[in-house]
């Protein structure tokens, strides 16, 4: 499965800008009440302030620019006016709070949505992707979509209410002065529909190199101590050169490309002045138009104008948000493909776990596992020994079904691994990684990590729950023990004591199957021995796998693999392992 | 600008601008000749009515064409300088933008590695992209808004001052109602925005740490937890943008309200004067215009107080990078290392705690030391010292009995090969991997691969040397990469090697045949490697044995066996196999 987001991205068909908003409102079919009420809201407030309009050039006409001037009439229609614009004013109101609403909420949905979508996904698509790249895509794109729904959202759609209501009266008073003002709408719709694509592609090039730079950043930062080691300052500031220079660039194209609609709009809107201007004068010569009425038009040729001036400012925000919805639609598009089957026709096996003639590639080109077979059996500990490179990590991701064999069949308990839901399968294996990761906040907290049995218990309980699972010791290696804190990046502990938490958090969750995987590289012989003699005093129906190269974490196994070049072999005893490791054929 | 008024004692952010007058000062005069061609278009149409009913009432025929003409130019004038200020003002952020990184940049690769994890890279990370966007968003849109703005309101309030006074008083009074409305209600605003900046560092903080820690998730299972602690940050930020939209529905409705009022005192009052001839309808409707003009701008510049004060916030940070002092240079020896290393008396203390209590020892030219100890003894700290990333808070560190800040770090660096604990693969191809230093020729390349035992694994590449490795070496054995990282620190042509715990991912036969090699091709290497198995140290010249930052015995293999109960402990714990691994030899 290609998980790749920049090759699924430049593979993908390019998708309108509308195409793109149908997905986002699917997102919130549950609104539609709250939705139609905040448009009635929108076009009682919008009508309301057009009606005003309308009366002001009436009240000029019928009272004050005739020969029989009624002051009187003014004031009357003064007070009608006064009590549109306060029924407006509560409306507005309502506007604002219902729209609005709708657009937090749907906000809120929206980083729900991406956030479960990014815990459905597989390993493979983290390890596909580079950490720094994905986490610079979803915060920046999440955070220019926060942008356009907090603060565009409202305007926006104000604008375009505003705007139609204007286009209908300026239509329905006098068609022909109407359309003529319309004119340079039509213009400016032909010009803004002929270079969106241009925009918007500017744009989605532009948050690439972004993404590209804090990429290039974060790599260069967080390695920065080889870079002091091996003189090379000036690499980072080369690697940095050329990617600002290219986010300078991609900058400068977007920013022109966002900047076109306004002065554009502009002149537009003030030639439809013009237009009402000069034809409006010829009409009302000719007897068909009033002058109150000239005054009423300029005023909603403005109502029609700004609203659009408005839009052309915004447009290029809601752009940018449909690029950034457009990114990130190609990770909610993705599926894992470790889907739960149904009841397969496997032979069912007696085993704890078993492979069945499995082969596997991580990317369809290179095979790193070769037809393997074999099994284990319940309460016994296994270990995996070979060089480095040789398929062991790789084996043991598959027994936990980090991912699936490509052919073959992995079964756990008997059954295909594929038939079990999440919650079964991750109970019954216990997987401590290579690169222990920690989250922030304390030791306790990273121990009890997705682990309910103890949430509840005081620290002194804890501490009593490790004491009896042997783990006492590990702990007491801890300055402030439960409560010492694990900073952001858990630099502020040591990889060998990062390896002690994951142990043990792996331990107290009393696995069927427990693997370790090089868990004690950076673990000195010590406290090595101290995990040897917990894992020998867990439960005597715990199965271990063991994957080592260092000899002597291995001696206690009941059963020795061997891995290399993509093939498991069972190697028997402790001593012909030994001979088979020092004196194998190697592919390093 | 009354702005920049308001801190007079931060170097304020208008201080940036200055290498960049000249284009800034364009800039503005554009958004000037702009606006002034703006504010004189209602007069046109206003003398275009007033033309008009002139002639009617005089039975003349009235000329439309000079309205016309006047318009046109007009409004050809604001789109020419309209668009040529939003070229320059693109031009001009982004200059500002890029030249503000380059010179963050500079700064960040002149500091120390100590410097970098202080200030935290992610933190860094954030002044060098979001801090820098506010503050072009700042060049970009404020400055000119604020000026244009201002601009319109004076100029527009004075127009209709001379139009009629009285009228004029009447709408102007509107400017203050609604600028304290809006003012009062941002500064409630900018609280909840702060708030709600802190609730998007938190959801970044869970989305990163579930990217980074996304295998410990998948293997034990615990996406809905990650989740929850997802929908708690997600629903406080929902709720604060519920906060803020509340403040802003109240606002909204009052600014039009309070427009709507002046439309009505124009018509009532206005049409009262037209009724008295006192004021012509030409002037009426350029009333109406001015109105629509002048509400604009108020808003503006509330918002734009806003992005200022953000980008003020910004530029403080940024600045305080780039205020902080440089790393002192002072070494100047640039002699070759013979490789006689001696430490007298170093401390390393972090907070209250000590990593390193008291160390000496001394180290031969050519000689072979291991340093061995328990998980968190401070060995890694030991190397970091040697290698001059991290300085002692007491004590000194000699290299042929000088003292290691007399060096030049340059040459110094070029000398001590260093191969990390941790697998550091840059993002690029293989060879630029290896040869990372500069100076690295292909002879001293070839050897370096050879010697790490990478020539099979390297020919099997597709493309050999050239072939790219991806971030954090995802493509790669933990192995390949320490062995990478080994022909890294060769290619210098070291005097000095530090292995950092190299042998805890590379298998024991690779790692004799690495080491024999070692022997073999870079003779008179001094060689100190932190390890935690003792067979593969055994015959070393040196064994240092450290426990909680303190050295408890050094010595040869079988001094140590004699008089170290601690060594001959660890030394059991590894026996079994260990005899095994000696036999085989």
């Amino acid at each position: 499965m290609n998980y790749n987001l920049n090759d699924l991205q430049a593979n993908a068909p390019k998708s309108s800008t509308w195409s793109s908003l149908g997905k986002l409102l699917k997102l919130i079919a549950h609104e539609r009440k709250n939705l139609i009420l905040a448009l009635i809201a929108i076009l009682v407030n919008s009508g309301l302030n057009l009606e005003g309009v309308l009366i002001m050039g009436r009240t000029i006409d019928k009272y004050i620019f005739v020969l029989h001037k009624n002051y009187h009439g003014v004031l009357i229609n003064c007070s009608i006016l006064l009590a549109m614009y306060l029924v407006a004013l509560l409306s507005s109101y309502l506007q604002t709070i219902l729209m609005g609403g709708v657009g937090q909420r749907m906000l809120f949905t929206l980083r729900n949505t991406i956030f479960n979508k990014l815990q459905l996904l597989p390993v493979g698509f983290f390890n596909q992707n580079k950490a720094g790249d994905l986490i610079s895509r979803i915060n920046n794109d999440t955070d220019k979509l926060n942008q356009f729904f907090s603060q565009s959202l409202m305007q926006f759609i104000g604008s375009i209410v505003t705007m139609t209501g204007a286009g209908i009266y300026l239509l329905s008073i006098n068609i022909k002065l109407g359309a003529a003002t319309l004119v340079p709408a039509v213009v400016i719709l032909v010009f803004t529909s002929l270079t969106s694509a241009w925009v918007k592609s500017k744009n989605a090039r532009n948050l690439k190199s972004v993404g590209g730079m804090s990429a290039e950043i974060q790599e260069s930062l967080n390695n920065f101590k080889v870079i002091i080691a091996f003189n090379r300052r000036d690499y980072f500031r080369k690697k940095f050169d050329e990617a600002n220079k290219q986010n300078y660039n991609t900058a400068i194209g977007a920013g022109i490309a966002n900047n076109t609609y306004v002065p554009v709009y502009g002149l537009f809107s003030s030639l439809a002045q013009l237009v009402v201007l000069s034809y409006g004068i010829y009409l009302i010569s000719a007897g068909q138009f009033g002058m109150g009425l000239l005054v009423s038009y300029l005023a909603y040729s403005n109502l029609f104008y700004n609203p659009l001036r408005q839009l052309a400012a915004l447009w290029a925000s809601f752009q940018t948000a449909m690029a950034s919805w457009d990114r990130i639609s190609h990770i909610l598009a993705l599926d894992t493909d470790l889907v739960i089957v149904e009841g397969t026709d496997t032979a069912p096996s007696k085993s704890l776990l078993e492979f069945r003639n499995v082969h596997f590639s991580y990317d369809d080109s290179k095979e790193i596992l070769h037809n393997i077979s074999f099994k284990l059996e319940r309460g016994k500990t296994y270990a995996l020994v070979g060089p480095t490179g040789g398929g062991k990590t790789t084996t043991a991701s598959l027994i936990a079904r980090l991912y699936d064999a490509g052919k073959g069949t992995v079964l756990l308990d008997g059954r295909d691994i594929r038939t079990y839901g999440p919650i079964e399968r991750t109970k019954k294996i216990g997987f401590i990684l290579q690169e222990p990761f920690l989250f922030t906040g304390t030791v306790r907290e990273n121990i009890l990590y997705s682990n309910e049995l103890y949430v509840n218990h005081s620290n002194e309980q804890l501490e009593q729950v490790i004491v009896e699972a042997n783990l006492g010791s590990l702990l007491a290696i801890f300055e402030k023990g439960l409560d010492t804190e694990v900073l952001s990046g858990g630099d502020s502990i040591s990889l060998g004591q990062k390896q002690l938490i994951a142990f043990m958090r792996a331990v107290l969750r009393n696995p069927e199957l427990l693997i370790l995987d090089e868990a004690t590289a950076n673990i000195d012989t010590v406290t090595e021995k101290l995990l040897s003699d917990i894992l020998n005093k867990l439960p005597a129906t715990t199965t271990r796998v063991i994957i080592a190269h260092r000899l002597n974490t291995i001696e206690n196994a009941d059963e020795i693999f061997f891995v290399n070049s993509g093939e498991v072999i069972l190697a028997g005893s402790f001593d012909h392992a030994m001979d088979m490791l020092l004196h194998g054929k190697r592919v390093s | 600008m009354k702005q920049a008024g308001n801190k007079p004692k931060q170097p304020g952010i208008f201080s940036l601008l200055k290498p960049y007058t000249g284009l800034v000062t364009l800039l503005i005069l554009f958004a000037l000749f702009s606006n002034s061609a703006n504010l004189w278009l209602p007069k046109i149409i206003s003398h275009g009515i007033d033309d008009y009913i002139h002639s009617r009432l005089g039975h003349t025929k009235f000329n439309v064409n000079p309205t016309i003409i006047k318009f046109s130019l007009a409004v050809l004038f604001i789109f020419i300088f309209a668009y040529l200020q939003s070229i320059i003002q693109t031009y001009t952020s982004e200059k500002v933008a890029r030249d503000l990184r380059t010179r963050l940049s500079d700064k960040i690769s002149r500091q120390s590695n100590a410097f970098i994890q202080e200030v935290n890279p992610s933190k860094l990370l954030t002044n060098l992209t979001a801090d820098v966007d506010s503050i072009k968003l700042f060049v970009s849109q404020a400055l000119v808004s604020i000026v244009s703005s201002v601009f319109t309101i004076v100029g527009a309030s004075i127009l209709l001052l001379t139009i009629n006074w009285k009228l004029a008083l009447c709408i102007i009074a509107i400017i203050p109602i609604i600028g304290g409305t809006f003012f009062w209600v941002l500064r409630k605003v900018r609280v909840l925005f702060i708030k709600s900046r802190g609730v998007i560092d938190w959801l970044n903080k869970v989305i990163n740490e579930s990217i980074l820690g996304s295998a410990l998730i998948r293997v034990i299972n615990s996406q809905q937890l990650e989740f929850d602690k997802f929908l708690k940050a997600n629903t406080e930020a929902r709720d604060i943008g519920l906060s803020i939209l509340r403040l802003f529905a109240g606002l909204i409705p009052v600014i039009t309200f309070t427009a709507n009022m002046a439309t009505l005192s124009i018509l009532a009052l206005g049409g009262h004067f037209v009724i008295n001839n006192t004021m012509s309808l030409g002037d009426f409707a350029a009333f109406n215009s001015y109105l629509s003009q002048l509400i604009f701008p108020i808003l503006v510049i509330g918002f734009m107080s806003n992005i200022i004060a953000q980008a003020t916030a910004s530029f403080q940070r940024i600045n305080s990078v780039l205020e902080a002092t440089d790393t002192s240079e002072t070494g100047t020896v640039i002699e070759t290392l013979r490789g006689e290393i001696e430490l007298k008396d170093v401390s390393i203390i972090y907070g209250q705690r000590p990593a390193l209590k008291h160390i000496s020892f001394a180290v031969k030219a050519g000689s072979k030391i291991a340093v061995i100890g328990p998980t968190a003894a401070g060995k890694s700290q030991l190397l970091f010292l040697l290698t001059g990333l991290i300085k002692p808070n007491e004590g000194t560190i000699l290299f042929d009995g000088r003292n290691i800040d007399d060096y030049d770090s340059e040459s110094f660096h070029s000398q001590v090969g260093f191969v990390f604990q941790d697998s550091i693969i840059f993002n690029m191809s293989i060879r630029e991997n290896i040869a990372f230093s500069d100076t690295v020729t292909d002879e001293s390349l070839e050897k370096a691969i050879n010697t790490a035992e990478l020539r099979d694994f390297v020919d099997a590449l597709p493309d050999q040397l050239s072939t790219i490795v991806s971030e954090r070496g995802a493509s790669l054995s933990g192995g390949q990469k320490q062995r990478i990282m080994l022909a890294r620190a060769l290619a210098i042509n070291p005097k000095v090697l530090l292995l950092d715990d190299f042998t805890a991912r590379v298998d024991t036969g690779t790692e004799n045949k690495i080491l024999a090699n070692v022997q073999q091709n870079y003779p008179g290497l001094t060689l100190i490697s932190v390890t935690q198995k003792i067979a593969s140290v055994e015959h070393y010249d040196k064994i240092i044995l450290l426990m909680e930052g303190e050295i408890i015995a050094s010595g040869t293999h079988d001094e140590l066996m004699h008089s170290s109960p601690e060594y001959v402990q660890i030394f059991n714990s590894q026996q079994s196999t260990s005899n095994y691994e000696l036999q085989s030899k």
